[in-house]
């Protein structure tokens, strides 16, 4: 996130796209609302009627896949309406022109239509977001899991950009992160092709540096993304894998190839609280600690680095991570692997990563953590980002062009299959929420979300089962007939590995971030049995 | 009467088979010198190990007593597991909790008894322990009719029991919603065979089954000029004490397992309740 | 022969009273932890442990009378027998430093568990209770016991009430073991005097004052009684509540529970009971899937209902104690006090 969640309360205009807000960030969610109380306005972009869509003053329901046109289409209106901040544009941005050029060139009626969505409801939420100088954009995976997912960010940075709305408090675009620590994750380089602090990896100073500490050298070439490590297959150059809380079993797309993959490998290690679907495959499990049995940090969405301290001993054998993998590193003779305190792991990142640079233990236990970039010691942490200069100096405008999901609706398989998180009860693949007695009651299986109309159209009764199909797989899941999706569309979670719905998902993928489709596929929903 | 949330221990005795969703376990008390008196429409909390526990409403009479009869269908994790036990395993019973059907206010009236599936279970309990009193006193009731409603012939339960009712003069009449054999008999909801029935200012109508089914029957029922206290129903709820404690069986201020689970049209006419809202 | 009903406690007096008190009983007070939030717990060491009574205990009495998770019974299966065996019985235990909010609550927790017959595991741990409470001259941030009738001082309920006049305690005794603990330790007070009356009497005034929340409770109270709550303002509600349960579990009065069995081994097992809240739709789900509550208009209905309603056709009273901890632990903005504001406000627009 460029801005605080705090910060969100202050904005007047809210545009929320690709993000269930209220169902997988409540937290987040709790502070769109309020917003919303304090006279705020909200656009909702997405396919389905969410709960926080329902609280919107506009929602743009558009046809999955399409958000590029939308975004076009929105500042193309807002040139029109003469709404751009030209100072911002000349003071901070670069390649203007071009995409000025291009907008100029688009027809409206015809982005209109791709989307599925009225120009003038377009019209009205391009003026409303435009003309307020507190707008916010908060994204999550209904923007990135797609084909053209670095594309679909870049429109929503041209969006910011074209109308200034970046460099202060109460306006900036936020990618809500999914999982607690997965900012934490990305800082610390858990990413194929940079370092901690998302240092170059071809930069020579860089290297240099993370040489006198680690002892060896970096790697100089990215690895490998996720899915192109579990979509290998079986005789894919990996040789040995170590999984860590992660169950891709369930969670990656084209569930076969991930299976296959995993099954052939000559040496699979996985580390978790439970024994995952993933867990089951491997070689050799190490029982991890959970959050309340180790101390350590977790970086959230907003860049905030807060100590999470061990509430109470680890159970049994289980170890934290960081000893599993100093344990791991002593054995293969790795140097520098022998911290006595998780304060001490923290001194290495803050020598090693300058966005770290000032978060040291002791200042974390002060009020709430601390947001990077913090550079040293005597460094407050930083509200919102880019308030002088983005990363890369100038703001660059990137032309953006529309382009249909990998598969579309035919004959064969007429339905999109949009996928997601079902409910707040339970958490990615359920390893832990279904756990718990009472999440377990209060979401107890699979469901399909079915429009009304098609349900009639296949004369469905409201929680009968079906047989959905992609070319992939095929799964029997339970129905719910709902006007949160459209006709056309239908919904599902990942959760049940009873009803393990990304074995229909695709695995094409954004060529830059790798990212699979998870949002769009080309599925047919079939009557199970006849009464 | 067990009003802890310790049950009693009780055996099963024998497992009648009343159709593939339906038996009836016959259970009797292992501590016969427990105290147990019961009324129909009253229920028990039924305990099997490791399921917990479940609200079941006691089909046999008290006139039946020491043996209690439960009817069961399979719906979730424990009457799925009954329906694996055998006669002579144990199982534990709390209760009774509830208010019966108003038996005393019955003389000479004509009993009408409507019921879909599994919710002929608890009026069997008002039937039989009628037709005992008749058949001792003059007057107990003045005529009983049944009119049940089953989904498909292979779904009708309780047919020797049903059976035996018809032998002893009560007026049975089945309906099935459709069928793909050669059931000769009605073919259509419950609600289909109520025209023919003659409701007199005497009648006093007994509804149980499904809630969508509650709600046409009584709709019916009143259009027919059946006065709202001569209707009673028993309403089903999530239970987990079966003392108005736990909250989950809530009903517009008034708990389904000690003010009901019977109630009469007037009464919840008063209340604001799911099955009759639009 | 001096009046035992009111006596002056020494602030100097106060850890030796706690002292002695603490040799037949356990003692619970409210203790702040090393990340600042006040908690009820046991006193071990009453020299080393500093008792907060400045803050507001983020949890009521209430875990301590209803545990969030309680055994009812052990069961063992042996050869197809099945046999249960009740928990242990309870300690003597005296609570120090309780609000008055959740002493109220407490008495309203002794109704709920009375019918149709004392439930054994409460009645057992409140038999084996003394509540020693501490009026308060602060209201917190949330706070509206004046608008609930529950505070912030009591007029009874109480085993000793404590109010705090500066330098000493103004000590009124309940009935019962209050009175016994006032004579039995009388040596350490000292009768009542009438600028000791005065002084508690404008501190009450004083208390009274601080209120920062208007909430119309009773006011909502009455419009419940002959009105209907518009459905709009259900939906709204419903809409925004994220079915955590986190009100019913901080509430002192949300007493649902469930009762489920949990599996040890093949052979034993326990018989649990914990907490639940009526806002999830589990909580009346039947095992064939039916639903008779909507949650998706109706999450919060019967909340606020049982809450205003009902219980005040049956008590004559709200079983809102005005503590204000839901406001805080609620993230979608919809705890009892919204739902009066919606609900009052509404009248006032219709002429």
């Amino acid at each position: 996130m460029t801005n605080s969640i705090a910060e969100l309360e202050g904005a007047d205009v809210l545009l929320v796209t690709g993000s269930n807000t209220t169902e997988t960030h409540p937290q987040i969610g709790r502070n769109i609302i309020t917003a919303v109380d304090h006279r705020a306005k909200l656009i909702v972009i997405d396919p389905r009627r969410t709960d926080i869509a329902k609280e919107a003053h506009i929602h743009l329901a558009l046809r999955p896949g399409t958000d590029i046109a939308l975004i076009n289409a929105m500042m193309r209106i807002i040139l029109d309406e003469n709404l751009a901040d030209d100072l911002f544009i000349s003071m901070r941005t670069e390649n203007f022109i071009a995409l000025r050029d291009y907008l100029h060139r688009l027809d409206l009626n015809e982005l209109a239509t791709i989307t599925g969505i009225n120009r003038d409801t377009i019209h009205e939420a391009a003026c409303l977001y435009a003309r307020s100088s507190k707008s916010v954009i908060c994204y999550c995976l209904g923007v990135t899991q797609h084909t053209c997912g670095t594309d679909n960010v870049q429109a929503v940075a041209n969006l910011a950009m074209l109308t200034g709305n970046v460099e202060k408090k109460h306006s900036g675009v936020d990618p809500l992160r999914g999982q607690n620590n997965v900012q934490g994750a990305c800082d610390m380089a858990a990413l194929p092709a940079v370092l901690p602090g998302y240092q170059n990896l071809a930069d020579i100073d860089v290297q240099e540096r993370f040489q006198t500490v680690w002892g060896r050298k970096t790697p100089q070439i990215p690895g490998k993304s996720l899915t192109e490590m579990t979509h290998a297959g079986e005789d894919g150059d990996i040789k040995a894998m170590f999984i860590m809380g992660e169950n891709p079993v369930l969670s990656d797309p084209h569930l076969n190839r991930v299976e296959n993959t995993l099954k052939h490998l000559p040496f699979l290690a996985v580390s978790d609280i439970f024994l995952t679907e993933t867990a089951r495959l491997a070689h050799v499990v190490f029982p991890a600690a959970s959050f309340a049995e180790k101390n350590g940090t977790i970086t959230n969405s907003e860049r905030r680095v807060q100590l999470c301290p061990r509430a109470i001993p680890p159970i049994h054998n289980c170890r934290p991570d960081s000893k599993i993998i100093m344990e791991l590193g002593r054995r293969l003779n790795c140097p520098g692997m022998n911290f006595d305190t998780e304060a001490e792991i923290m001194e290495e990142i803050s020598l090693l990563t300058p966005i770290y640079g000032g978060m040291h233990y002791d200042r974390l236990a002060k009020n709430w953590g601390l947001q990077w970039p913090c550079w040293n010691r005597d460094h407050p942490g930083t509200e919102f980002l880019h308030k002088y200069y983005f990363a890369r100096g100038k703001g660059c405008f990137t032309i953006t062009k529309h382009q249909e999901p990998y598969e579309t609706p035919e004959e064969k398989y007429p339905f999109t299959l949009v996928t997601g998180r079902g409910s707040y009860h339970h958490y990615h693949t359920a390893t832990m929420t279904r756990k718990s007695r009472r999440l377990v009651r209060e979401y107890p299986e699979a469901l399909l979300e079915v429009n009304k109309e098609d349900s009639d159209k296949l004369k469905l009764r409201d929680g009968e089962t079906v047989e959905l199909a992609s070319r992939r797989g095929t799964v029997h899941i339970k129905t719910t007939i709902t006007d949160r999706v459209q006709p056309g569309t239908v919904f599902s979670s990942f959760h049940f590995f009873e009803v393990p719905i990304n074995q229909l998902t695709i695995d094409a993928m954004d060529p830059k971030s790798k990212c699979p489709e998870f949002k769009v596929c080309s599925v047919n929903l079939r009557k199970v049995k006849h009464d | 009467m067990n009003k802890t949330f310790i049950p009693s221990q009780a055996n099963i005795c024998e497992i009648i088979h009343e159709n593939e969703q339906i038996a009836t376990f016959r259970l009797e008390l292992i501590n016969k010198s427990i105290p147990f008196a019961f009324l129909p429409g009253q229920f028990l909390m039924l305990s099997i190990p490791h399921c917990g526990e479940a609200a079941i409403s006691i089909s046999s009479s008290p006139t039946a007593l020491p043996l209690i009869d439960l009817s069961i269908r399979k719906a979730g994790k424990l009457t799925n597991a009954i329906h694996t036990m055998k006669a002579g395993n144990q199982v534990g019973i709390r209760g009774p909790f509830g208010k019966p059907f108003p038996t005393e206010t019955f003389a000479n009236r004509d009993l009408l008894f409507v019921a879909g599936g599994i919710g002929l279970a608890p009026l069997k309990s008002v039937i039989d322990y009628s037709l005992f009193h008749s058949s001792v006193e003059k007057d107990a009731v003045q005529s009983m009719t049944l009119l049940y409603g089953s989904r498909t012939p292979l779904d009708i339960a309780f047919q020797s029991t049903v059976n035996n009712w018809q032998k002893q003069g009560v007026d049975c009449r089945l309906t099935v919603d459709k069928t793909e054999t050669d059931w000769q008999g009605n073919v259509g909801l419950v609600t289909d065979l109520l025209p023919d029935y003659k409701l007199t200012d005497n009648t006093t109508a007994l509804v149980c089954g499904p809630p969508v089914m509650i709600k046409f029957v009584i709709a019916q029922l009143s259009a027919m000029g059946c006065s709202d206290e001569a209707i009673f129903t028993t309403l089903e709820r999530h239970m987990k004490c079966g003392m108005g404690t736990c909250g989950h069986c809530h009903l517009d201020g008034k708990m389904v397992c000690v003010d009901g689970p019977v109630f009469s049209l007037s009464q919840l006419k008063t209340m604001d309740v799911m099955e009759f809202s639009q | 022969m001096i009046d035992l009903k009111e006596m002056i406690l020494s602030k100097d007096n106060l850890i030796p009273l706690l002292r002695k008190l603490k040799k037949d009983a356990r003692l619970i007070a409210p203790v702040q932890n090393k990340y600042g939030d006040t908690l009820f717990r046991e006193i071990d060491d009453i020299d080393g442990t500093e008792i907060d009574l400045h803050n507001q205990p983020q949890a009521s009495l209430k875990p301590f009378f209803l545990p969030q998770q309680e055994t009812l019974a052990d069961y063992t299966i042996t050869n197809g027998e099945y046999s249960f065996t009740p928990p242990a019985k309870a300690e003597d235990t005296i609570f120090f430093g309780v609000r008055s909010c959740d002493l109220t609550a407490l008495l309203y927790m002794d109704l709920i568990f009375s019918k149709p017959s004392k439930d054994p595991t409460y009645y057992d741990r409140r038999n084996h209770s003394l509540i020693i409470t501490l009026g308060c001259n602060q209201p917190f941030p949330n706070c509206f016991c004046e608008a609930t009738g529950s505070g912030p001082y009591l007029e009874y309920g109480y085993g000793l009430q404590f109010i705090d006049l500066g330098d000493r305690y103004f000590v009124s005794a309940g009935r019962g073991k209050g009175a016994d603990l006032l004579k039995k330790w009388a040596y350490f007070f000292r009768e009542v005097n009438e600028e000791d009356q005065q002084k508690r009497y404008q501190l009450f005034l004083e208390a009274r004052g601080q209120f920062t929340r208007n909430i119309q409770v009773a006011h909502a109270c009455r419009k419940l009684e002959k009105e209907t709550v518009p459905e709009e303002i259900w939906e709204k509600l419903s809409r925004r509540c994220y079915d955590c349960g986190g009100c019913a579990y901080v509430c002192p009065t949300c007493t649902c529970f469930s009762i489920d069995d949990m599996i040890l081994d093949a052979k034993h097992g326990l018989r649990i009971r914990t907490w639940d809240a009526c806002t999830s739709s589990g909580f009346t789900r039947m095992a064939g899937g039916h639903n008779p509550t909507d949650r998706s208009r109706h999450a919060l209905k019967r909340r606020f209902l049982h809450k205003l309603k009902y219980d005040f056709e049956r008590h004559g009273k709200a079983s809102c104690t005005g503590c204000g901890r839901c406001i805080d632990i609620c993230f979608g903005g919809v705890d009892i006090t919204t739902f009066i504001d919606l609900l009052t406000t509404q009248t006032q627009k219709k002429p």
